[in-house]
């Protein structure tokens, strides 16, 4: 992945950084509005695989997955970035089956039942998944920032997206999880609670995770140990952060938008 | 060219040799029921293919080995061949045309065995950690299943606790079990005699002895069957001792418990028990009155004998049974001396 | 003496204590803290969370404890880490944490074949049950935890034996000096310690009577050995996919100048379909097993049917890993008998393109067939056919292999010393599991095979063939270039007549019973049936095999010092590793190779698959 140091390329990635979230924003608008109006799980799943293009086209074409590096020697900073990329989608590769796993046990046992949580969970898991987006707007905004040696940037792009994760995570375990206890829904009520909490804990664990890996990025980024030139790190905690993103975006469809519930 | 003639003469020659050893050795159990013969018509055309796919890797696997052989002092290397597309395109289309041929044949056979029989007839099925149950629309339940010769019956069986399988090998079918929804076994029996049924998924301590008798009963016998079993449990409804013996069956104590005082390894036996003196696990030992009986179908956990363990009996017999059920099973186990 | 009881090996399993005592402890505060019931009256004191997460805190601390992973919190707290540590000279290497791949294979390796004699120690006990009707010494319930850890526990062994072959042989036969990930991969092994002793607990705990399988509802009923068998598991399917991950990144950022993918040795071919196989689907029977390992201890109803579960559920997502597992464990085989023959046969590897796309070709059609596990389950009976239709085509590429390998030999100059003869042993082997196979594919002769012995003898040919075999194979072929001696090729020789011949048998008679009606899993059979002299002959077979592997045992301790010196390229191999001095140097290729030839172009005059570089490499930092 090749990133010039110029500093007109700082608006345009960022410009393409707010594109993407603009629209995922909006599509997500959408799939509120269809589940919840129209009920048809067809073009749910056509918006859902929209959304994962839009985020695979980012990623591919901004980030252009394939390197030109193979005259570098094998021990060079610039060769082992390449090789970490690599082990990084492949370990998010790996990660994502037991999300995949998780998805399709929720329509085995439910079909396309929507599960009977209280009514304003709805509009708690809206809000809750606007957050999570933002706070991916907030970590693309880090990373370029780091590139780019702007330290100020890098700073409060990563302390707003751990408030913003943390906001979520307080979201799911102190406001959802009450409320879907309260409504019934509750990890040995039935298999609609239980695949419930097991989806919402199991993403949550990884925001967790996520956020713990950026306190450690932010403290060390503080301390000077990234540069322009070299901060994997930075990048590594931006991918796995929308990688997390990515799959709430799955998980908030099946547990919620699914079947019309209000 | 001579290696290949005499190669392929020899694989000719092992293919027929191993097919015509494999039929000699009579592999399958007895075929007892229709579904028996489709199946095995089916899987001897499978060893018909095994046998040359056998035939035609070893034979040039054991020449090669014999005939191309580096001798005492020989030098050099083997000839340079890197491989040759068409073969090898012919060796993946060829076997890809046979494995469909076969899953047309696989497809077909199923929906033989399968083909209903709209004058079928039915019994419910209860399996349970470890012990089988039939239940016959006439009304009464038997520990043996009995089944009428050439007449297809279907099984509609649940569980009651954990995964089973309902399984006759002679038969050839098997289906699992499962609690909380209903699975079929569609069988025509066309062979008269006992068979065993054995469950084939591993259900706990008691797997392996957990098996039911297969009656297959010409059309009189089978009539004969029913009507007395109708008629016992009638008769058994009457008195105490009667209601208890259905109620054992019914709720498969036998599995566990025998009546004749053979050991199953997993509970005391029943024969002799009333009234003996049991010991148990704490050192102490009591008199086996109807007392100690009620309070161990209640409250199994309340005493262990000594030699076997706690938490395998059911708990639930307790809020399952009425008091004059349990009463009942008690005065059954009472006489059995 | 002293060494030992300071190394990694050791000091991990103090830790391993230390941290599940912490953790019971800790979870019990918990319970405390929010009004719940502290203990439990009966068995084991502590409730069955408590002992899970202290297990799990046990296991992070044993690996943690090695030091695996401390150079991670150095990088975290943003120190700088040198990028090579050199190992001490002695055998005190192999039980401490290094970062040399070769060191970490044959950590691998060991402690495979240490869980493969503990799995085949159990197997022996309770053949010696069944070598007659009637329950002689084993109650219903040990039978039921003997043969159920002897399942998983050589799974685990085969799993371990597929990553030290990787694990030592990638970074050789691509030309590089090491994984991608070095301390990735001393990680991962260091898991497999932990992973071996929290199973083995699973004795302690009441074991499990469930087989290897865990089936729901019978997994939410056993005792608490069965969450330790679950975490076991866990833990070492962790090993699994980060091994796996390491080598994938190994083969697409480190391989040699030269080194197409048409170049490579086969072996790698393999070792890539098995890698993308354990890194994806082994997440499945992690979560199958997460799932009944809540569903127990916050009674959460996936697959209990009163609650609405589903328990065939956990069928789907526990085959979904562990049909897809069988090809890991077979692959590396496969490759190892590619990579062997041509050497042996002195001629190329017939269709080497064709080989090496039907190892991709094993791998993609491996996840399209998981059900046919589960033919009688009582899954939709309809979407048996398309089950039915992919499990038969698996056997299109695997043909494609058998044939290859069959047209390697022919027209060669074929020499048959013990490596040869277990690649060989590995075909014939594999053979007969392979050709037992479609009958199990098709459904309506599955549901007479399913569950019964026919099975077992399938699957112990197919495991034997692709893996055992090969891996002896293997070990006899690199133990001169890990050690600069030959195993005693007689010791060999009688290790392959003895093991080879008692395993025909054995599996042999196991379809036989199978067929004729024998269940599996059951520790006692009628007499009526016939089977006690089957039976007998199956045990006696079963010591002999076990036999065989104890005298090689004894050939692996006696030839490290004592082997034939064998410091030169003793197989006239091709291979890149072979053309440098044995043992293998510590950086491996002092001077990088280039690739400028095919790999197996034996019998061809002049050809010349590598050519070393003039300069050494760059200064190692």
């Amino acid at each position: 992945m090749e990133h010039t140091n110029h500093s007109d390329l700082l608006p345009d990635v960022l410009r393409q950084g707010i594109v993407v979230f603009v629209f995922l924003a909006a599509l997500t608008a959408l799939e509120f509005f269809v589940a919840v109006e129209i009920g048809t799980l067809v073009l749910l799943a056509a918006i859902a695989v929209v959304k994962v293009g839009l985020i695979l086209y980012y990623y591919m074409h901004i980030y252009r997955l394939n390197s030109q590096d193979g005259d570098l020697d094998r021990h060079e900073y610039q060769y082992k970035l390449g090789t970490n990329r690599i082990g990084l989608w492949l370990f998010l590769l790996s990660d994502s089956f037991i999300f995949g796993g998780l998805f399709v046990s929720r329509f085995n046992l439910l079909g396309v039942q929507p599960i009977p949580l209280a009514s304003d969970s709805q509009y708690i898991a809206l809000t809750i998944t606007s957050v999570l987006l933002l706070s991916s707007f907030f970590m693309n905004r880090a990373e370029v920032s780091m590139e780019h040696g702007s330290r100020r940037g890098f700073v409060f792009g990563i302390a707003s997206t751990m408030i913003l994760g943390l906001i979520f995570l307080v979201g799911v375990v102190v406001v959802e999880w009450p409320s879907a206890i309260n409504a019934g829904v509750t990890p040995s009520s039935n298999a609609a609670g239980s695949i419930f909490f097991i989806m919402t804990g199991m993403h949550a664990f990884h925001v967790l995770t996520g956020v713990i890996f950026l306190g450690i990025v932010l403290r060390n980024g503080l301390r000077g140990v990234y540069s322009p030139e070299r901060h994997w790190a930075v990048e590594a905690a931006t991918i796995y952060w929308h990688f997390v993103d990515v799959i709430w975006v799955f998980f908030y469809s099946a547990l919620y938008l699914v079947g019309k519930l209000i | 060219m001579r290696h290949y003639v005499i190669a392929g003469v020899l694989v000719i020659v092992l293919a027929v040799a191993t097919y015509a050893g494999l039929m000699a050795v009579h592999l399958m159990p007895a075929q007892a029921s229709a579904q028996a013969v489709t199946i095995d018509n089916l899987w001897n055309l499978e060893l018909a293919v095994i046998s040359f796919l056998f035939a035609l890797i070893m034979v040039p696997l054991l020449y090669s080995l014999f005939v191309f052989r580096r001798r005492k002092d020989e030098k050099g290397e083997g000839e340079h061949i890197e491989g040759n597309t068409t073969l090898e395109i012919t060796w993946t289309v060829v076997p890809l045309i046979l494995v469909l041929v076969f899953a047309y044949l696989g497809t077909y056979t199923l929906g033989e065995v399968l083909a209903v029989d709209p004058n079928a007839m039915e019994v419910d099925v209860i399996a349970r950690q470890w012990a089988w149950q039939f239940d016959y629309p006439q009304g009464f339940s038997s520990k043996e299943l009995h089944l009428l010769v050439n007449h297809q019956v279907v099984l509609n069986m649940k569980s009651l606790d954990v995964l089973h399988d309902f399984y006759v090998p002679q038969f050839r079918i098997k289906q699992d079990i499962l609690p909380g929804e209903i699975t079929t076994y569609r069988i025509t029996p066309t062979m008269i005699g006992d068979f065993t049924a054995e469950c084939a998924q591993l259900c706990g301590t008691g797997h392996t002895y957990m098996t039911a008798t297969v009656i297959v009963q010409s059309q009189s016998d089978y009539d004969a069957w029913i009507k007395a079993q109708e008629a016992a449990a009638a008769a058994a409804a009457q008195t105490p001792l009667g209601r208890g013996q259905q109620l054992v069956a019914q709720n498969g104590c036998t599995g566990c418990h025998s009546v004749d005082g053979s050991s199953t390894g997993i509970a005391p036996t029943w024969k002799g028990l009333y009234q003996s003196q049991v010991k148990l696990n704490n050192g102490t030992a009591v008199t086996a009155d109807a007392a100690y009986l009620t309070e161990s179908i209640v409250s199994p956990s309340a005493k262990i004998v000594a030699g076997f363990q706690d938490n395998v009996m059911p708990k639930t017999f307790g809020t399952a049974l009425t008091q004059s059920q349990i009463s009942d099973i008690v005065t059954y186990i009472e006489s059995l001396k | 003496m002293k060494k030992f009881f300071t190394s990694a090996l050791i000091r991990g399993l103090l830790w391993q204590l230390i941290g599940w005592i912490v953790g019971v402890l800790f979870l019990t505060g918990i319970r405390m803290l929010m009004g719940l019931p502290p203990l439990v009256s009966g068995q084991y004191l502590f409730t069955e969370p408590a002992w899970v997460f202290g297990a799990l805190v046990g296991a992070v601390s044993y690996v943690a404890g090695t030091g695996a992973m401390t150079d991670w919190f150095k990088w975290a707290k943003g120190e700088d880490v040198p990028e090579h540590r050199e190992d001490p000279p002695g055998w005190e290497k192999y039980i401490n944490v290094s970062l040399d791949h070769k060191v970490i294979g044959i950590q691998y390796t060991v402690t495979a074949l240490f869980l493969l004699s503990i799995g085949g120690l159990f197997a022996l006990i309770f053949r010696a049950e069944l070598a007659h009707s009637g329950l002689q010494f084993l109650s219903l319930t040990t039978y039921n935890t003997l043969m159920s850890l002897h399942g998983i526990i050589m799974i685990i062994g085969i799993l371990l034996g597929v990553a030290g072959m990787i694990n030592y042989l990638t970074p050789l036969l691509v030309g590089a000096q090491d994984m991608a990930f070095p301390r990735l991969n001393a990680f991962s092994y260091w898991l497999a310690p932990p992973a071996t002793i929290i199973m083995l607990t699973v004795l302690l705990f009441g074991g499990v009577d469930t087989g290897w399988w865990g089936y729901p509802p019978l997994s939410e009923q056993a005792p608490l050995g069965m969450q330790m068998f679950f975490l076991s598991v866990a833990v070492a399917g962790w090993s699994s996919i980060l091994g796996a991950l390491n080598m994938l990144a190994t083969v697409l950022r480190m391989r040699t100048q030269g080194m197409t993918g048409m170049r490579m040795p086969i072996f790698v071919w393999s070792a890539i379909a098995t890698s993308l196989i354990s890194l994806t689907a082994t997440q499945l029977i992690g979560l199958a097993f997460q799932l009944v390992m809540f569903s127990r201890m916050l009674g959460m109803g996936f697959f209990d049917a009163a609650k609405g579960g589903n328990p065939i559920l956990f069928q789907h997502l526990f085959w979904f890993y562990s049909h897809p597992a069988v090809y890991v464990f077979v692959l590396p085989g496969f490759g190892i008998i590619s990579e062997l023959l041509p050497v042996f046969a002195r001629k190329p590897l017939f269709g080497y393109r064709f080989v090496a796309m039907a190892s991709l070709g094993i791998a993609l059609v491996g996840f399209l067939v998981w059900a046919h596990h589960m033919f009688a389950s009582g899954m939709n009976p309809y979407l048996r056919v398309p089950f039915m239709f992919s499990t038969l085509l698996v056997a299109v590429p695997t043909g494609v292999k058998f044939f290859s390998w069959v047209a390697t030999l022919w027209k060669g100059k074929i020499e048959t010393p013990t490596p040869m003869l277990f690649t060989i042993g590995a075909i014939v082997v594999f053979l007969l599991g392979g050709l037992s196979g479609p009958p199990n594919a098709t459904v309506a002769t599955d549901l007479h095979l399913n569950n019964t012995y026919w099975i077992v003898g399938h699957f112990h040919d197919t495991m034997f063939g692709g893996y055992i075999f090969p891996f002896f194979a293997a070990i006899y072929y690199w133990f001169p270039k890990a050690t600069g001696r030959k195993l005693n090729e007689t010791m060999g020789k009688i290790h392959f007549w003895m093991m080879t011949p008692s395993f025909l048998v054995l599996t042999l008679l196991m379809m036989r019973v199978g067929l004729l009606g024998m269940r599996r899993r059951v520790a006692d059979y009628d007499p009526a049936l016939g089977f006690d002299n089957y039976h007998l002959v199956m045990t006696i077979a079963g010591f002999l095999i076990a036999l065989s592997v104890l005298l090689f045992f004894y050939n692996l301790i006696v030839s490290v010092k004592h082997g034939e010196l064998a410091t030169d390229n003793v197989w006239h191999s091709r291979s890149p590793e072979w053309q440098v001095p044995s043992p293998m140097p510590v950086h491996n290729y002092d001077r990088p190779f280039e690739v400028v030839g095919e790999p197996y172009d034996y019998g061809l005059p002049g050809s010349v698959y590598v050519k070393f570089k003039e300069n050494k490499s760059k200064a190692h930092k």
